[in-house]
């Protein structure tokens, strides 16, 4: 099934945006505008419902004119397009949004043409499934993953790291008593929350990357 | 406007097709789907994190009614999400360098495409179709694809050694270490602040 890659979903939304001469600002703009004040970090609304790994939503005005000799043509609507890479099965994930940041999706999607509101859970799940497209073809470079665990991962790494380096020449039975306090200390970490910069490191990571 | 958050950058392009051409386009990604050897270059790429193309037919775009208008479109459409590691101009250089054959394949079959090499009218061509992102999320900004896959290396090999470190000897734990450090040595790197870009 195109839409899966292993475990990941690729979700891709398009809903048609209310085309209102009368709405001032345009209902484009006030996604727009409600977009440029939400938080990307721990707080975003993608962090605090479970299994997104990486989101956007984007206003397509229009499609592109690539010039003669093609066809220029124009759309009737602009598109609010929602495209995730998230855990597990699509009503799970969807009903997760519902039920952890109902006031962000209304907030977002109530510019949209026909949204019936994130509190009727039944007909918010229908709405996205008639607005979804299919994935022709969908990459993902880890499949098997939830982002529970590659945080927990990521976390597991940046210790192993520091462990390793305070354990250089360690007489055997210490380093094997020290490693398994390590292990199990680790184990009892809080996993990190979603959309946050990890530990402060203080390596140097500057330079131009152009 | 934000297609950059952390290490990655969120790219959407879109490009008209005539719709007999995208079955062709749809067999190329059927054939890719499926031989995975085909995606070896993709993967070996190794800086995209998640990546997807999706036809929308002429007449493929949710329609609702409640007021709205039907679209007439004469083509259909290849919309084009990519999420990366670097910038830009890495991207279009390592794509048109490692991936010509590949992006060719794909994006021939879309109006004016001109190729993706040589290089300079791809990036025009790729500039001129491409959007921007008004909203970007990653669970994960200060990790990279690498970082993701190497750490997934890493806690496997921690594991299998927290699975035998309490029942080992002090010797047979050292040994056990050792092996350890050389499975996971080259999967430490650094995670953190995205270099600057300019």
């Amino acid at each position: 099934m195109p839409n899966k890659n292993g475990s990941v979903y690729g979700l891709t939304i398009l809903s048609p945006i209310i085309e209102d001469p009368r709405a001032t600002p345009s209902h484009d703009l006030q996604i727009r505008d409600y977009l440029a004040g939400l938080s990307t970090r721990e707080d975003s609304p993608f962090a605090l419902a479970p299994g997104t790994h990486l989101a956007r939503l984007v206003v397509m005005d229009d499609v592109v004119y690539v010039g003669a000799p093609a066809c220029e043509e124009h759309l009737k609507s602009k598109y609010l397009i929602f495209e995730s890479n998230c855990d597990g099965d699509l009503d799970t994930y969807l009903s997760g949004l519902a039920a952890t940041v109902p006031e962000h999706l209304d907030a977002i999607w109530r510019h949209c043409v026909g949204y019936p509101g994130a509190g009727n859970r039944k007909a918010f799940i229908d709405y996205m499934k008639a607005c979804q497209l299919e994935t022709t073809f969908f990459f993902a470079a880890v499949n098997n993953k939830t982002v529970t665990e590659t945080l927990r991962a990521l976390q597991t790494q940046t210790a192993v790291a520091d462990f390793i380096a305070a354990h250089q020449g360690v007489e055997p039975a210490v380093l094997q008593r020290e490693f398994i306090q390590f292990a199990a200390h680790l184990k009892s970490q809080p996993i990190p929350l979603p959309g946050s910069m990890g530990p402060h490191r203080t390596i140097e990571t500057g330079g131009r990357n152009e | 406007m934000s297609n950059i958050n952390g290490k990655v950058y969120a790219m959407n392009a879109i490009t008209p097709m005539k719709p007999w051409k995208t079955w062709i386009l749809r067999a190329a990604f059927f054939l890719l789907d499926h031989v995975k050897p085909m995606q070896k270059d993709l993967i070996d790429l190794s800086f995209i994190e998640f990546a997807r193309w999706v036809v929308v037919p002429r007449k493929g775009l949710p329609f609702l009614g409640n007021g709205q208008q039907e679209e007439v479109l004469q083509y259909d459409y290849l919309l084009f999400f990519s999420n990366f590691n670097g910038t830009w101009n890495q991207y279009i250089d390592a794509f048109s360098a490692v991936l010509a054959k590949g992006l060719n394949l794909v994006w021939r079959w879309s109006e004016k495409f001109p190729g993706s090499v040589p290089v300079t009218l791809f990036k025009e061509y790729i500039a001129r179709v491409q959007f921007d992102t008004d909203y970007y999320y990653t669970a994960y900004p200060h990790a990279t694809a690498n970082d993701v896959k190497s750490a997934h290396i890493v806690q496997l090999s921690l594991d299998s050694l927290s699975a035998v470190a309490g029942q080992s000897t002090p010797q047979q734990f050292a040994d056990a270490w050792l092996t350890f450090v050389l499975e996971v040595q080259t999967h430490l790197g650094e995670t953190g602040d995205a270099p600057i870009a300019g």
